[in-house]
This record gives structure tokens, C-alpha cells and sequence, in this order.
């Protein structure tokens, strides 16, 4: 053994780090730069006029093969017993593997649609157009992630989570619009605001247990919706439509969507790791304790409260930065980002993938948000009943709720596991 | 379960968050007379008891559920909203030429009917697989009020429909102090104040009201005493739903029907059963009376100042974590 275990995640990462910079570098070195730049803008014109073009650029097929070499030593290592004669490096694949490939594929993806396509991935079209959804699916993403972090690992039962994640999207347009702070400050400044709101939920929610808490999240985050959308407030928040602010260039979703694509990716993989990273950690395992059976950790001596606490908190800053994330997308914010759906979309989410698992949240949100991309102009017709899929689509989430929680109770990734372990059982014998 | 606490103790706390909530009410009456003139303060005590009744039609099954089954059923909004579209669907299905007073009762008694039939099968068919799985049953009612929504809203369209024709008995406006009060209102009024004795006679004097406390005690003791518990739960789950669908109906002649009055309801009735603590039933029927005429007088107060209804929502929310912070059980909650 040449590497501890703790160091894999890391090792994985730099590796990826770099697969995914070469073909940025090459494309810097081949393209043709415009000659009015000078210093590192005229080397991104350089790449940029490669990756740019429509359909199969040289950019997306170096990924792609890249992509594809990974997943056969991902296949080697796990089918041999590669992992102990590749030393560090194929430790780290044999962890970690599965979620760097998915990372991977999202690296990816763009150049892929692309190519599918025939369009180009920084220009008005369908790559383009999907650019945007997956940045959609990435702040779900974070916010069902913060979402399991409650309900799933620690089991606080909360309804109150669009608060955390409206008043991020509000916080920082405010400071940067009324205040005219620099975007880096407000965003730091929402993302305390964030902690701050959850300080107080739960100071003086954690007074509370069991269903009067998760009812007491419910009333605190109705007085934020009540107070977005009212007519007192219109110079401020615009009341019933919200209002919209300026951001950099570099931040503008619009105009620079991929790096805005790959800024999102790499938000959202930070918080995966940083809540994995929790839960593998004596805190997480408190937490885990905690949901499990509280008064026993409470005779073992911890301090439920101050646990409690960290997880709300913790939970409430991933959610606020989502929340900020989304108005920087939409270059705006209204009373609907604090409305009940971010409450129960996270949890619906959370309960397919499979609450207190690590890629279940994962796995419900780009589920969720992908099917109802695609399926949004579809037309069923049943029985002489046409049916609008976009039109409809709250309820069939409402059906998917009810079927999930009667058939499905562990998620796709609970159920897996189970049926996985199982097989295993049944192997052994 | 909860051990019941010891008899003079529950009297002595009972008492305690009696005098307290009348003290409160007092003190809302003087409130109104500082800021009010005579009239005013008549229909403003007035609209209170009624938005109060109208949260009561929707709390009081929540409550009572919640206390037995330990589920919280937030379709219960869904269900006050169908009643409201049923006695649409009643009044246009009746043949012309129906009186108006016919065709009221007869939506009445529909309501009540449709209510309670979903409401028992709500709970035979989605809920019963559940109860093992406490916070699966919140979000299973969650999914099936949306349910319920989308399929009204796809039925009759998102608009909403007009307020129905009232018996004409029931059309006119009185006054009062000076003030002008619909004669409607008062209905809904008395309607709400005959059901609350009237399921506070079923709970406390007859054979079922007896084996439905004791469930709430413990669920599992009635069980073994022979009782088939199964069936007195979804009993009271329908008995709730009908109510909440009764109050949807008498309340579709003054608000009309639209599909997201449910809710509108939902949560302010939450906010009624949590006030009064989960699952006593006394503690929702005086938590909605508090509730209703603080939203009233606050609603009339910030009307006056601000010319917007933003403080009535706002103040329940603050009385509520006022209230779970002093006694975080509720007011009539057991420890």
C-alpha cells in the first residue's frame, strides 16, 4: 500500500484536473486568436475558437477518448485485482471510481450534445440550450445534497428549506443591486446571511422536537415568502415579480454559459465531496447516531443540540449557496424561488434517489429535472385524452411521491443496495 | 405512546391554558376598541369567529387524526377545496328549476358525502401500508393534496369559479353597532360552532368518542382490548375529511372555488393544531378562535396603516412561534 485511503479522493481529482485541462491547453495552442488580446484573453480566443465550432470539435474528441480510457481501467480495476499492482493510483479508482467516471461523462457532455447535435456549444442552439438545463440540475443538485443532509444523515425533519434557498437568490442580488457591493462580497455576505438565518431557526427551533420543529421550518420560511412577494416592499424586492440585477460579464450565464456550465459543476461537485467528506468524519457519525436513536447518543454523552446545530447550519449554508447560485443564473430573483416547491422538490428528490446515501439526492435531482427537459413538449394521448406532459407535469410529481413512498421506500440507491447485498448473501452461501 | 399524566395535573394545566387564551381574547377585544370605532370593532370580532370557524372545519379532522393515527394530513386542504367544487358539480347536476334552498342542502349533504367516502379510502388504500413509516405518511398526504389540485385544475381550469347562488334567506346584510355584517357569515358562524360541540358530544359522551381518546392514549392497548382499531381509524380519517369538505361547501357561496383555496387553509389550520398542541381537540377548537379573530384584527389594523393585509398572515405566524416557544407542546399539548 502506498497511499492511505484519506488521500484518494484527492489524487482521483488532480488527475481529473489535468484530463480535463489538456484539451483546453491544446486547443489554446492550435486555435487562432484574435489579435486585439493580448495576455491570457487572447490565449481563451485561441481555445475558444476551437471548442466553439458546430458539431465534433478536436476539444470534445480528446475528451471523449479520454473519458473512455478512463472507464476501461475503471473496468480493470474493478474486474482484476489491478487495484494493489496500479499502487496509489488504482486505489483510488477502485474507491472512488464510479463517481469520477460520472464526473467525467458531466465534463463531457457538452461537446457531446454538440456533436449530436451539430450545433456549437457557446452560440444559440440545442447544446447550448442543454448547457443551461444541466446548470438547472447542478443547483438541485446542491440543494437536495443540503436537503439529505438533514433529513437523510441526521434526521431533522425540515420544511422549511426554501428559505435557505430563496433568501441566497434574494440576498445577493440585493447587496449587489441596492448596496452595489462587488459580486464577491455579496456573495460571501449572502452566504452569512444564510448562516445567520439558520443560527436562529435553529437556536430557537431546536427548542422544539420531532414534527413541531419540522411545522415551526414551515412557518419561518412562509414568513420570508410572505414577505418577498409584498406590496410594502415593491422599491425594494419588487414585490409579486421580483426584480432582476446586473452581474459581470464572466458571470453571466448568457454570454458565458460554458464556464458558467463548468463553475456550477464545480461548485456542486464541492459540496458532494465536502458532505462526504462530513459524513465519513466522527462529527457525521454523530449525526448518523443521532438519527438513529437520540437518546441514546443523548446518554452517550453528546450534546445533541450543538449537533443538531452543525447539521442545520451546514445544511443551510450548501442551500443558501444553491439559492445564490440560482440568481446569478437568472440575473434575478422572485418570490417564487422561496416558495414551498423548493421545500418538497429537495425532499421528493431525496426519497427517490434514497435519503442518507451520498449519490441518491444526486441521482433523484438530475432524474427529475432531465425527465421533465425532455419530456416537456411531449403529447400523450390516452384513451382520446390529450395530455400535456409540461402542463401536467406538477401532477405527475405528485403521483410520483405517492408511488415512491408505497413501493419504492429506500430509493433507486437504497433499493439497489439492498437487492445488492442480498446477492451478495446469496453468493456466499 | 405518551403515558396520560396524572388527572389533577391535566386539570390544574388545563385550566391554566384556559384563563390564558381568555385573557387573550380579552385583551384582543380591548385592542380593537383602542384602534377601532364601535362598528368596526363588531364586524372585525364578527369576521374573526367566522375565518376562525372556517379554520376549524379544516383543523378540527387534522387534529383528531393526528392524535389517533399520528399522521399529519396535509391533504386535508385539498379535501375543504373539493367540497367547495362539489357543491359546484351538485348545483349543476340538479335538473332546472331546483329551488335555490333544495339544491343548497342537497350540496351540503354531497359535500359531506364525497369527503368522507375519499377520505376512508385515502386512509384504507395510501395511509394504512404506512404506519410504521411516520414521516413517509406527511409526505404521501403531501403528494396526494397535490394530486388533488392538479386534478381539479385540470378539470375545471386554474381560474377558479364564481361564488354559488345563496338560499335567499341567507342574502342579506345586517348591522351591527353601526357596522354592516353579511347574514351568510353568520351562518358559516353557527355552522362551525354546531360542529365543534357537536363532535366534542361524539368524543366525550358516546361509545366511539370513548375508544377514540383511549386510541389516543394508546392505540395499541385499545387493540388488545378486542377493538378492531383499523377500522375506528379510518372512521375518524373520513369523519375529518367530511368535515373538512363540509366547511369547502359552506364556504364555495362566499369565496367561490378555486384550486389552490386548499392551501391557503392548510396552512393557516396547521398553524391552528399546532397552537393548540397536536393533538388535543379542545386546544384546536379555542386555537382556531384565537387564530381567526388575531387575523382579523390584525388584518383590519394593518389594512388601516400600511393599506395591506400583510400583517393578518404574518401574526399567526408569530403567535404560533411565540407560543411553541413558551410552551413547545402548545398551548393545550401534553408535556
Amino acid at each position: 500500500m502506498t497511499s492511505t485511503p484519506r488521500y484518494n479522493g484527492i489524487i482521483n481529482l488532480a488527475a481529473l484536473a489535468t484530463f480535463a485541462l489538456i484539451p483546453y491547453v491544446l486547443a489554446a495552442l492550435t486555435g487562432q486568436p484574435d489579435p486585439n488580446l493580448t495576455g491570457l484573453a487572447r490565449w481563451h480566443s485561441a481555445a475558444e475558437s476551437v471548442y466553439c465550432e458546430k458539431g465534433l470539435t478536436p476539444t470534445g474528441v480528446i475528451l471523449m477518448v479520454e473519458t473512455t480510457l478512463f472507464a476501461a481501467a475503471l473496468l480493470v480495476t474493478q474486474w482484476t485485482q489491478g487495484a494493489t499492482r496500479l499502487g496509489a493510483m488504482g486505489n483510488a479508482l477502485k474507491q472512488d471510481g464510479g463517481y469520477m467516471l460520472a464526473l467525467l461523462v458531466l465534463i463531457v457532455i457538452p461537446f457531446v450534445i454538440a456533436w449530436g447535435t451539430d450545433s456549437s456549444i457557446c452560440i444559440r442552439g440545442k447544446a447550448f440550450f442543454w448547457e443551461s438545463v444541466f446548470i438547472d440540475v447542478f443547483v438541485l443538485a446542491i440543494l437536495a445534497i443540503s436537503y439529505n443532509l438533514m433529513f437523510g444523515f441526521s434526521g431533522v425533519v425540515s420544511f422549511g428549506h426554501a428559505a435557505f434557498f430563496g433568501m441566497g437568490a434574494y440576498s445577493v442580488g440585493l447587496l449587489m443591486h441596492h448596496l452595489a457591493w462587488p459580486w464577491w462580497l455579496a456573495v460571501i455576505g449572502s452566504l452569512l446571511i444564510g448562516v445567520v438565518i439558520a443560527l436562529v431557526k435553529g437556536v430557537i427551533g431546536l427548542r422544539i422536537k420531532g414534527l413541531y420543529f419540522a411545522l415551526f421550518t414551515l412557518a419561518f420560511a412562509q414568513v420570508f415568502y410572505l414577505l418577498a412577494g409584498n406590496r410594502l416592499l415593491t422599491d425594494i424586492t419588487g414585490a409579486e415579480d421580483g426584480f432582476t440585477f446586473a452581474v459581470p460579464d464572466w458571470l453571466n450565464a448568457t454570454k458565458n454559459r460554458l464556464f458558467f456550465y463548468y463553475l456550477a459543476l464545480v461548485i456542486f461537485v464541492l459540496a458532494f465531496f465536502l458532505v462526504r467528506r462530513l459524513m465519513n468524519s466522527p462529527t457525521g457519525k454523530v449525526l448518523s447516531a443521532l438519527r438513529d436513536n437520540e437518546s441514546r447518543a443523548q446518554m452517550l454523552g453528546y450534546n445533541v443540540f450543538h449537533f443538531k446545530l452543525i447539521a442545520i447550519v451546514l445544511a443551510g449554508l450548501l442551500a443558501t449557496g444553491a439559492g445564490v447560485l440560482r440568481g446569478i443564473v437568472l440575473k434575478g430573483a422572485s418570490p417564487e424561488v422561496l416558495s414551498l416547491s423548493y421545500t418538497f422538490d429537495p425532499l421528493l428528490m431525496t426519497i427517490i434517489g434514497g435519503q442518507g446515501t451520498f449519490a441518491g439526492p444526486v441521482i433523484g435531482a438530475f432524474g427529475l429535472h432531465l425527465i421533465e427537459e425532455t419530456l416537456r413538449d411531449t403529447v400523450l394521448t390516452i384513451g382520446g385524452v390529450e395530455i400535456k406532459i409540461g402542463e401536467r407535469w406538477a401532477l405527475i410529481l405528485g403521483v410520483m411521491f405517492i408511488l415512491i413512498v408505497l413501493v419504492f421506500p429506500y430509493g433507486i440507491v437504497g433499493t439497489w443496495r439492498l437487492q445488492w447485498q442480498k446477492w451478495k448473501a446469496a453468493q456466499r452461501k | 405512546m405518551a403515558t396520560s399524566p396524572a388527572p389533577q395535573l391535566r386539570t390544574s394545566f388545563f385550566r391554566q391554558a384556559l384563563i390564558t387564551s381568555g385573557l387573550f381574547v380579552l385583551g384582543l377585544i380591548v385592542v380593537n376598541f383602542i384602534f377601532f370605532k364601535p362598528g368596526t370593532v363588531a364586524v372585525v370580532l364578527l369576521s374573526g369567529l367566522y375565518q376562525g370557524l372556517l379554520f376549524f372545519l379544516v383543523a378540527a379532522g387534522m387534529s383528531i387524526v393526528f392524535g389517533l393515527l399520528d399522521v399529519l394530513n396535509l391533504a386535508q386542504g385539498s379535501f375543504f377545496m373539493l367540497g367547495a367544487y362539489s357543491g359546484f358539480a351538485i348545483y349543476g347536476a340538479l335538473p332546472e328549476g331546483t329551488p335555490v334552498e333544495i339544491r343548497f342542502i342537497a350540496a351540503l349533504i354531497g359535500a359531506t358525502l364525497v369527503g368522507g367516502g375519499l377520505g376512508a379510502l385515502t386512509e384504507a388504500i395510501l395511509l394504512r401500508p404506512l404506519y410504521a413509516r411516520p414521516v413517509f405518511q406527511i409526505v404521501l398526504t403531501f403528494g396526494l393534496s397535490t394530486v388533488i389540485v392538479e386534478v381539479v385544475r385540470a378539470l375545471y381550469g386554474p381560474a377558479g369559479l364564481v361564488p354559488i347562488e345563496k338560499p335567499a334567506a341567507l342574502d342579506t346584510t345586517f348591522s351591527v353597532l353601526g357596522g354592516q355584517f353579511e347574514t351568510y357569515r353568520v351562518f358559516i358562524i353557527v355552522v362551525g360552532f354546531v360542529l365543534m360541540v357537536s363532535i366534542s358530544l361524539l368524543l366525550q359522551r358516546t361509545r366511539l368518542g370513548i375508544v377514540i381518546r383511549a386510541g389516543v392514549q394508546d392505540s395499541q392497548m385499545v387493540q388488545a382490548l378486542g377493538i378492531n382499531i383499523r377500522r375506528i381509524f379510518t372512521l375518524v380519517f373520513a369523519l375529518g375529511t367530511a368535515v373538512a369538505a363540509l366547511g369547502g361547501m359552506t364556504a364555495a357561496p362566499f369565496l367561490g372555488a378555486y384550486p389552490s383555496m386548499g392551501g391557503d387553509f392548510l396552512l393557516t389550520a396547521i398553524i391552528v393544531i399546532v397552537i393548540g398542541g397536536m393533538s388535543s381537540y379542545e386546544g384546536t377548537a379555542i386555537a382556531s378562535v384565537l387564530v381567526g379573530l388575531t387575523r382579523a384584527t390584525t388584518e383590519q389594523i394593518s389594512l388601516q396603516y400600511f393599506n395591506t393585509p400583510i400583517l393578518a398572515s404574518i401574526s399567526i405566524l408569530i403567535f404560533m412561534v411565540v407560543v411553541l416557544l413558551v410552551r413547545p407542546t402548545g398551548l393545550f399539548g401534553r408535556e
